[in-house]
């Protein structure tokens, strides 16, 4: 495979949904982001091809995001810009995307991210609703009006929650949670052993901070004031496992296991990056942080959504022609610590790699060797944003350590995996 | 290609013969007997009213007057951005009393005739259409205008010392009533489409290319206002608008006063007889030494904004990055942005920065509810201007603009740190009021791309930027910084580097000498009384008061050091700058803020006696130090240096300060 250089990167901060960036809409972030990178790389516009962002639930006034950001952020009218979705790995799916088009000759620098503003999801009227609002628009006359008015009723203008409805797999309609719920039932990870592993994202992320600084770019965010926004606020220093015990199961209130507590946060952020083929990077002469060398995306049970990352890894590996032990570090989005702690036990066990579809497993994953800097519990999940922000942070990982190698994965609801390998050049 | 416009077009047989003879007027008349006249002044990027274009015009009246059955007339002009631009203002500056008054006459006669023809009468106005230019359009019936960018309208006589005299003081009244116009005229505002509507000085706004279809359709007669209300309030309102007038220019321009005695009759009488008020006022006025000036300055002034500087080539900025995000550069970054450059803001602390972008929201929530942009203008600013607090690289700003704080030693460093980021032939400049550009361009590698850039405070406000050259500073960034000045909408005077530039070097030994005074016992509102009747807008001690203490004494002490001995000694700045009394901004200088709420003294015969000889004193001051700058050739020409002190300070126009002439 032609590998993919990355030039720059860089991120908002994330921030729990409802709090710093709420006033900011995923356009906002995205822009900011998208002007964060523009300025600290000292990059002239001109020379992007094409913007290709990633986001999930893109707002009904901005219907390709990418080109509202691509605009509102100064680059050029003349360069185009599409939007892409795969759900949880759309801001990953921007990057291979651009990858795909360099490849078909469709361009040689592009500027991709992925950018979620979980507080501003959309509340929908139901169908109900929504019919009794067309016949009042096509009502003439006060009369026909009145009438049209007279038949709502109350339950008419009970939301449907934007939110709700896209973490819920429409196909096995399932809620997100639920399927962890599952994979926790199936491969008997215990409520202690997901709360340790989110108690140890916490831990992970508290220790990096300073690191994970160094991925920011701050964001001024004009309120009533003008306050700056500079680190990610979904880290608790606080965090414990007596606290993490007290939350009550979220899915199944009865015996289930999965809490807010060993869930990825819901989130506002986005990520930017500028990524080109190795012909543009000798002609500008940039100091690429790495390169991308190998991707796969694979399909599973949607109902077993959690387990996509296990036969992404196998496939990619596969490509690659690498072992899971050739690897620096891995980085596993952590939607849910019983899907990440599923994923570890399907590539170490013979029977539970058979059940997610491989025929030999891959091998041990250690401990110190994933997420490095906390996963999604801790930094949180702007399920746009996430795909570009593990691309992001394992090069500021393998520059941290001057290691040679990462991999990054991701579940990606509906029942997909993603993965990529990442060298340091 | 066919289009309806076309078809409807057909030239009558007689047209082409007939219109060899207009040089600046095509006249057609279309299938429906309209006639169409059109307004192309020959050589010309716009249309004036002179001598001959207004003869011309009748010659066009005539024409239409003789064809048979015309049911409508239609004006219009050719021209990219102007409708009509006026009277040709460099005729009447140098015009006779009797040339002038024949001016005068003609117009109102032409346009007199033109509101008598017996079918409807419609403008359609694209770009500029001012002074006379809208008092034709007053004279139509109906009024149609594009909503470009380049339409404006309004009647700006008053502020060159004249009044609307062919018509417009009459007729504005009539058809948007007294208070509204009075406003208009008084003030010489211009206004945009939207604004025109609103007021009802215009029926319609439409798209350029719909203005050929709309005009066809559009043949109501505007109703005429109630009188009886105006009549009423007319003396009121006259007193009133006077009033205010007064307390601004303190009855150094008679022009608005002037305006408002003539407007005010015209509910009172007829047309002709308001015409022949009119006629009376501006010859009065236009006769006048001030209205020579003002009409002089108002050419200056143009020039200075679109004159490109005659050497050197003249590139394009599109990326600034402003450095430091206190008041100035904040100022500075706001009005680069609000004007369609990309602006990256830095400083070295995120919370200036978030406070540096509080202040630029403030300006543009302002200008919001002024009305003077819109939510997308300022949406748009904002997403221009980004913020950056890391040592990020500079290569693809075409220019960067230091406003630290005023200390050469900060200012070099940032200076070595700026060069080291930024490309070799990126301008660097600086914000400064006193330092010396060239000490800090021979710390730079190629210092011919250092300049000053002295922007005043408060930047959205004051027009005028000083642009500093220094000995090694090249053409092309003078002709590249002249230019961008003048794109951002403000008027640039080139100076050599020098201390004090023009307007701080000729404002620092008055200011001194009025604190002097102070010092030795005369009350502070007396001497800032004294200076506004001279035809300051501000007080100097006031002024201190404004600019603050401290950043005043930092000036004074910068022209101190350059020319000993040369100003006022004075313990006072001093004395309350230890008193924490820095001005304005702590609440207490000269005057106590806010203000408590007294009387108005009232001055003996003493008093107007000492201010007699205050004015002498301070305005003394004033031609001295600007004779000085004269001399020593630090301004391009002395009309630069009356341009810069009124822009700068509002020196009044009509005071001669380089001339050996005392008014």
């Amino acid at each position: 495979m032609k590998p993919l250089f990355i030039i720059a990167a860089t991120r908002t901060p994330f921030a729990r949904a409802g709090t710093s960036l709420a006033l900011l809409d995923a356009v906002d972030l995205g822009k900011a982001a998208v002007s964060a990178l523009l300025t600290r790389s000292g990059i002239d516009p001109h020379a992007v091809d094409e913007t290709i962002i990633g986001c999930v639930g893109q707002p009904a006034h901005a219907q390709n995001i990418a080109r509202v950001i691509a605009l509102r952020a100064g680059l050029p009218e003349s360069r185009p810009a599409m939007t892409v979705h795969r759900n949880c790995a759309s801001g990953l799916e921007a990057i291979t995307t651009a990858h795909a088009k360099m490849c078909a000759g469709q361009g040689d620098v592009f500027l991709v991210g992925g950018t979620e503003s979980m507080s501003n999801m959309p509340l929908y009227f139901n169908r109900g609703a929504v019919e009794k609002f067309t016949l009042m628009g096509k009502a003439k006359g006060f009369a026909e009006k009145l009438g049209a008015a007279a038949s709502f009723r109350p339950a008419d203008f009970a939301p449907l929650i934007g939110l709700k409805l896209g973490l819920t797999d429409p196909v096995v309609e399932m809620n997100m949670g639920e399927t962890a719920e599952l994979l926790a039932r199936e491969f008997g990870i215990s409520r202690e052993q997901q709360d340790a592993f989110a108690f140890h994202s916490h831990r992970k992320a508290v220790a990096a901070a300073a690191a994970l600084q160094k991925e920011v770019s701050p964001i001024y965010v004009m309120g009533r004031e003008v306050t700056a926004v500079l680190a990610d606020n979904g880290m608790r220093a606080d965090s414990s496992l007596e606290k993490l015990a007290k939350l009550k199961p979220m899915f199944a209130r009865q015996h289930g296991t999965v809490t807010a507590g060993n869930s990825s946060q819901i989130t506002d952020g986005a990520v930017a990056l500028l990524v080109a083929s190795e012909e543009a990077v000798k002609r500008h002469g940039w100091q690429p942080l790495g390169i991308m060398t190998h991707y796969a995306y694979t399909g599973c049970d949607p109902r077993r959504m959690g387990l996509g990352p296990v036969r992404a890894m196998d496939a990619v590996l596969h490509r690659a022609g690498l072992k899971l032990e050739d690897l620096d570090f891995v980085e596993i989005n952590e939607a849910f610590a019983a899907q990440v702690l599923a994923v570890r036990q399907c590539l170490n066990h013979p029977s539970s790699a058979r059940r997610a579809g491989l025929e030999q497993p891959l091998g041990e994953l250690p401990e110190a060797k994933l997420n490095p800097r906390g996963g999604s519990i801790a930094l949180g999940h702007p399920v746009g944003a996430t795909g570009a922000r593990l691309v992001l942070t394992a090069l500021d990982q393998l520059r941290e350590t001057q290691s040679k190698r990462a991999l990054i994965s991701l579940c990606i609801g509906g029942g997909q995996g993603g993965a990529a390998i990442l060298e340091r050049v | 290609m066919k289009t309806h416009l076309f078809e409807s077009l057909i030239l009558h047989p007689e047209a082409s013969g007939l219109e060899m003879s207009l040089k600046h007027f095509h006249v057609e008349f279309d299938a429906e007997r309209r006639a169409w006249i059109t307004f192309d002044m020959a050589g010309s990027a716009a249309n004036v009213w002179n001598e001959i274009t207004l003869r011309e015009f009748n010659r066009a009246l005539d024409r239409v007057a003789h064809e048979a059955g015309v049911r409508a007339l239609i004006l219009r002009s050719a021209k990219e951005r102007v409708f009509i631009a006026g009277a040709d203002l460099k005729a009447v500056r140098h015009a006779t009393v009797k040339k002038l008054e024949e001016l005068i006459d003609l117009g109102q006669a032409t346009f007199n005739r033109l509101a008598a023809l017996p079918f409807p009468k419609v403008a359609l106005i694209h770009g500029a259409c001012v002074g006379g230019g809208l008092e034709l359009a007053l004279a139509c019936d109906v009024r149609i205008v594009t909503d470009s960018e380049h339409t404006r309208l309004g009647l700006p006589e008053t502020q060159i010392g004249l009044i609307p005299a062919w018509g417009g003081s009459t007729r504005l009244p009539k058809l948007i009533g007294l208070a509204k116009a009075l406003e208009l005229i008084v003030t010489g505002r211009l206004l945009k489409p939207s604004q025109a509507k609103r007021i009802g000085l215009i029926q319609d706004v439409v798209a350029r290319e719909h203005l050929e279809a709309v005009a066809k359709a559009a043949t109501t007669r505007s109703m005429p206002k109630a009188w009886w209300m105006d009549r009423l309030c007319a003396s009121f309102l006259g007193n009133r608008v006077k009033a205010s007038v007064q307390g601004k220019i303190r009855g150094l321009y008679p022009a608005p006063l002037r305006a408002v005695d003539v407007v005010t009759r015209a509910p009172f009488t007829s047309i002709s007889k308001a015409m022949e008020l009119e006629k009376h006022a501006i010859l009065d006025l236009a006769l006048s030494p001030e209205t020579a000036r003002l009409i002089d300055f108002f050419f200056r002034k143009e020039d200075a904004t679109k004159k490109a500087w005659p050497v050197g080539v003249a590139l394009q900025v599109q990326d600034v990055s402003v450095v430091g995000a206190g008041i100035m550069g904040s100022g500075i970054a706001h009005w680069i942005a609000a004007h369609g450059k990309r602006v990256l803001l830095q400083d070295i602390s995120t919370e200036s920065l978030a406070k540096g972008m509080g202040r630029v929201s403030g300006l543009l929530n302002e200008g919001l509810q002024r009305r003077a942009i819109s939510s997308r203008e300022r949406r748009d600013t904002l997403d221009r201007l980004s913020l950056e607090h890391d040592r990020v690289p500079l290569t693809h700003q075409q220019l960067i603009i230091e406003a630290a704080t005023e200390d050469m030693s900060v200012k070099k460093k940032i200076f070595a740190d700026l060069a080291a980021r930024s490309g070799p032939d990126t301008i660097l400049a600086t914000n400064t009021s006193a330092l010396s550009v060239t000490e800090l361009a021979d710390t730079v590698p190629h210092p011919e791309r250092v300049i000053g850039l002295h922007f005043f405070n408060p930047v959205h406000r004051m027009p005028l930027v000083e642009v500093i050259a220094t000995k090694h500073t090249s053409d092309d960034v003078i002709a590249t910084m002249v230019s961008f000045v003048q794109k951002l909408g403000k008027v640039p005077v080139v100076v050599k580097d020098s201390p004090g530039f023009i307007v701080n070097r000729i404002l620092v030994p008055y200011l001194m000498e009025a604190v002097h005074l102070n010092e030795s016992g005369v009350p502070a509102d007396l001497i800032d009384e004294a200076m506004l009747d001279y035809g300051m807008p501000m007080g100097p001690l006031r002024l201190l008061d404004e600019i603050g203490l401290d950043v005043a004494a930092h000036v004074g002490k910068t022209l101190e050091a350059a020319f000993p001995h040369r100003f006022a000694e004075t313990m006072l700045i001093q004395k309350l700058m230890e008193a924490g009394r820095l001005g304005k901004k702590t609440g207490e200088g000269f005057y106590s803020y806010p203000e408590p709420k007294t009387k108005k003294p009232s001055w003996s015969e003493a008093d107007h006696h000492l201010m007699e000889r205050i004015r002498e004193r301070l305005g003394g001051l004033l031609f001295e130090e600007a004779r000085r700058v004269s001399d020593e050739g630090i301004a391009r020409c002395d009309s630069d240096i009356e341009l810069a002190m009124t822009l700068g300070t509002g020196f009044p126009v009509f005071r001669p300060l380089t001339s050996p002439v005392l008014s």
